[in-house]
């Protein structure tokens, strides 16, 4: 039986790991990586960001869209979506000549600029095409852009589905669409702070997420809490309140959002491999 | 004293998520109201926090909200809101109510036209033009949304410029999609091909919307044009400049880093760096303390070094201290402001 949140996030293959910039987005990912990795999976981390930082959290070298190893059973990879969708027109017309002449023209550019979701799709798309097709790794988890853009990401493909109906893109995007409507397969990781501005994108995009895919987050992380500080060491008043409202926008949090949750301190430890393994045992801890 | 910080006309406040710029962008503003000038404050998403803090609520998204008049000086503030902004300048261009129908009525539009990418930043400046054209406001203050990927609303004007231009759009104007229309047997040949391809990877369906949509749109491509271009020219004016917030700690500098570069290089007018959120070190007297307090002190002073040490001589960067609540009334925001006001550049 599933006992922990990290154990129902271990029988899903695709993961999306979302939150309010700030956060701590990437380096929980790459936490989740790791405990992953830690199972016994192949997990390939997919970094949708342009500006690489993915590789620092876990002291790498930058991918510059090649997959990476990062030890353990664990890789990076730096995707563009720009790249993907251009790599599968090439997959698709065999005659290079002929899709470099579609990839070049400006009608293709705006086609792909425009196109409702097209971009995202991509994205999952291409994890999709790890796990099913190529089966090169047990575990995908994506470092998806911040809140309102990660909500758009999981809708993508409904989206393109609907708007396209009818072409082979269509249905490309209805079977992912399917496939992320599968909770069995498919889970969220939201990131947050118990501040007021990530509190209530967090509670926002649950909501969106519920009304618009009936997808419920395997976990909710509320990470950079300042500690409890008691006695003698209770240090000057602004510590105190920057607890009392970390306090607050947790209860608040909590008021509204009853599935798992873990809470992560805020470590005297800069971005990179050390922060990682402080923060995997603890979250391995989450209810 | 607000104006080491601020442009003389317009400040556009740019900065990654969490970093604090809707809070200090509205500080800003209430100080140069209180400095005698007529200032206008709009912002993306503010806080709830912040909405009662300046007093506004949904109404802001249509007009500007007074949020208070002192003498000479005035502050109000607007909230943007990117798909009602575009509406707005359909029915100011749009030839007549039938041609505004006509594009509200379309599938593509209702579906995408707060997507498209650039269009949200775009329509944030179509507003600030709007309002910068008012001539009611001697200061605007611009919060823009934290656009961590690559300050997507530098190159919005050029992207409305370019689809409006581009060749795409003539391609859906020529009467080759219409089927009754006779055209030389060759380009029809050509484009039947085209056409199927189309057709199968992409759906009729959604072509046809498309289509549609910019045959649509055709009429108001010139106001557009030209406005993006105004638009453009406003945002390099001298007037102009672009306040870069930041976060604490060397972890946040290569994100200063990347904004001030991308700034440099489109040719935009720099203010000073505000380093945001600094923890303030406990002091001597404080005892050892909590190891963590120790560390975020030091990690910020490591932060703020590093970002002097890259900006020598006429680059400022101004540190501001991690306040222990985030302002909840005018009072607040006012002490804020004050802080900014007395913060010595080093």
């Amino acid at each position: 039986m599933d006992r922990t949140a990290l154990d129902r996030l271990a029988g899903r293959k695709l993961v999306v790991v979302t939150g309010k910039g700030g956060t701590g987005k990437t380096t929980l990912a790459a936490v989740l990586g790791r405990l992953m990795a830690g199972r016994g999976k192949r997990v390939l981390l997919l970094e949708v960001d342009p500006r690489e930082s993915l590789h620092q959290a876990l002291g790498t070298e930058p991918s510059g869209g090649a997959v990476v190893p990062a030890g353990g059973g664990l890789w990076i990879q730096n995707l563009q979506p720009a790249a993907v969708i251009e790599a599968l027109v090439h997959e698709k017309v065999p005659i290079p000549f002929l899709a470099r002449k579609i990839t070049e023209s400006v009608g293709y550019r705006q086609f792909v600029d425009g196109a409702p979701g097209l971009k995202e799709t991509a994205l999952l798309g291409h994890a999709y095409r790890i796990l099913e097709g190529k089966r090169s790794s047990d575990m995908v988890i994506v470092d998806a852009p911040a809140t309102g853009h990660g909500a758009t990401m999981l809708a993508a493909p409904g989206l393109l589905a609907q708007a396209a109906k009818g072409g082979q893109l269509g249905a490309m995007a209805a079977e992912l669409a399917a496939y992320l409507a599968d909770g069995s397969r498919c889970g969220v990781m939201l990131t947050t702070l118990a501040e007021e501005m990530p509190v209530q994108e967090t509670l926002e995009l649950i909501e969106r997420l519920r009304a618009g895919q009936d997808l419920r987050p395997d976990l909710v992380v509320v990470n950079g809490m300042y500690p409890e500080l008691c006695g003698a060491d209770r240090g000057p008043g602004l510590w105190q309140a920057r607890r009392l409202l970390n306090e607050a926008e947790l209860a608040r949090l909590t008021a509204a959002w009853d599935g798992p949750l873990a809470e992560l301190p805020l470590l005297p430890l800069d971005r990179g491999p050390a922060l990682v393994a402080a923060l995997a045992p603890l979250l391995a801890a989450a209810p | 004293m607000t104006g080491a910080l601020l442009g003389p006309h317009l400040t556009v406040v740019v900065g990654g998520g969490g970093v604090g710029k809707t809070t200090l962008a509205a500080a800003l503003a209430l100080g140069s109201a209180s400095e005698g000038r007529r200032t206008l404050v709009m912002t993306i998403d503010p806080s709830l926090r912040l909405k009662d803090a300046l007093g506004v609520s949904e109404e802001a998204r249509d007009e500007p909200v007074r949020v208070m008049a002192e003498g000479a000086g005035l502050l109000d503030a607007a909230l943007l809101d990117a798909r009602r902004t575009f509406d707005r300048l359909i029915r100011t261009y749009a030839p007549d109510l039938a041609a505004a129908e006509r594009i509200f009525s379309n599938r593509f539009y209702q579906d995408m036209a707060g997507r498209l990418s650039g269009i949200l930043e775009y329509m944030a400046m179509e507003r600030l033009f709007e309002m910068q054209a008012s001539g009611r406001y001697e200061r605007i203050i611009l919060d823009t949304p934290p656009t961590r990927q690559a300050l997507d609303f530098l190159q919005a004007p050029d992207h409305m410029m370019n689809l409006v231009d581009s060749r795409a759009i003539r391609f859906a104007l020529d009467p080759w999609w219409d089927d009754a229309r006779r055209k030389n047997l060759a380009f029809r040949i050509a484009a039947k091909g085209a056409m199927e391809l189309a057709d199968r990877v992409i759906g009729r369906r959604f072509l046809m919307d498309v289509v549609e949509f910019i045959r649509a749109f055709a009429p108001l491509f010139d106001g557009f044009r030209s406005r993006a271009e105004e638009v453009r020219d406003l945002l390099k004016a001298p007037g102009t400049r672009f306040l870069l917030v930041a976060g604490p700690g060397p972890d946040r500098v290569p994100d200063a880093m990347f904004f001030l570069r991308k700034l440099k290089e489109t040719g935009h007018r720099t203010g000073p760096i505000l380093v945001n959120q600094v923890h303030p070190d406990p002091g001597p007297g404080a005892g050892p303390g909590p190891a963590l307090v120790r560390y975020l002190a030091d990690r910020d002073q490591r932060g703020l070094a590093l970002l002097r040490s890259l900006f020598p001589g006429e680059k400022v960067v101004v540190p501001v201290a991690l306040e222990p609540v985030p302002p909840t009334d005018l009072q607040a925001l006012g002490r804020l402001y004050q802080k900014l006001a007395a913060a010595r550049p080093g």
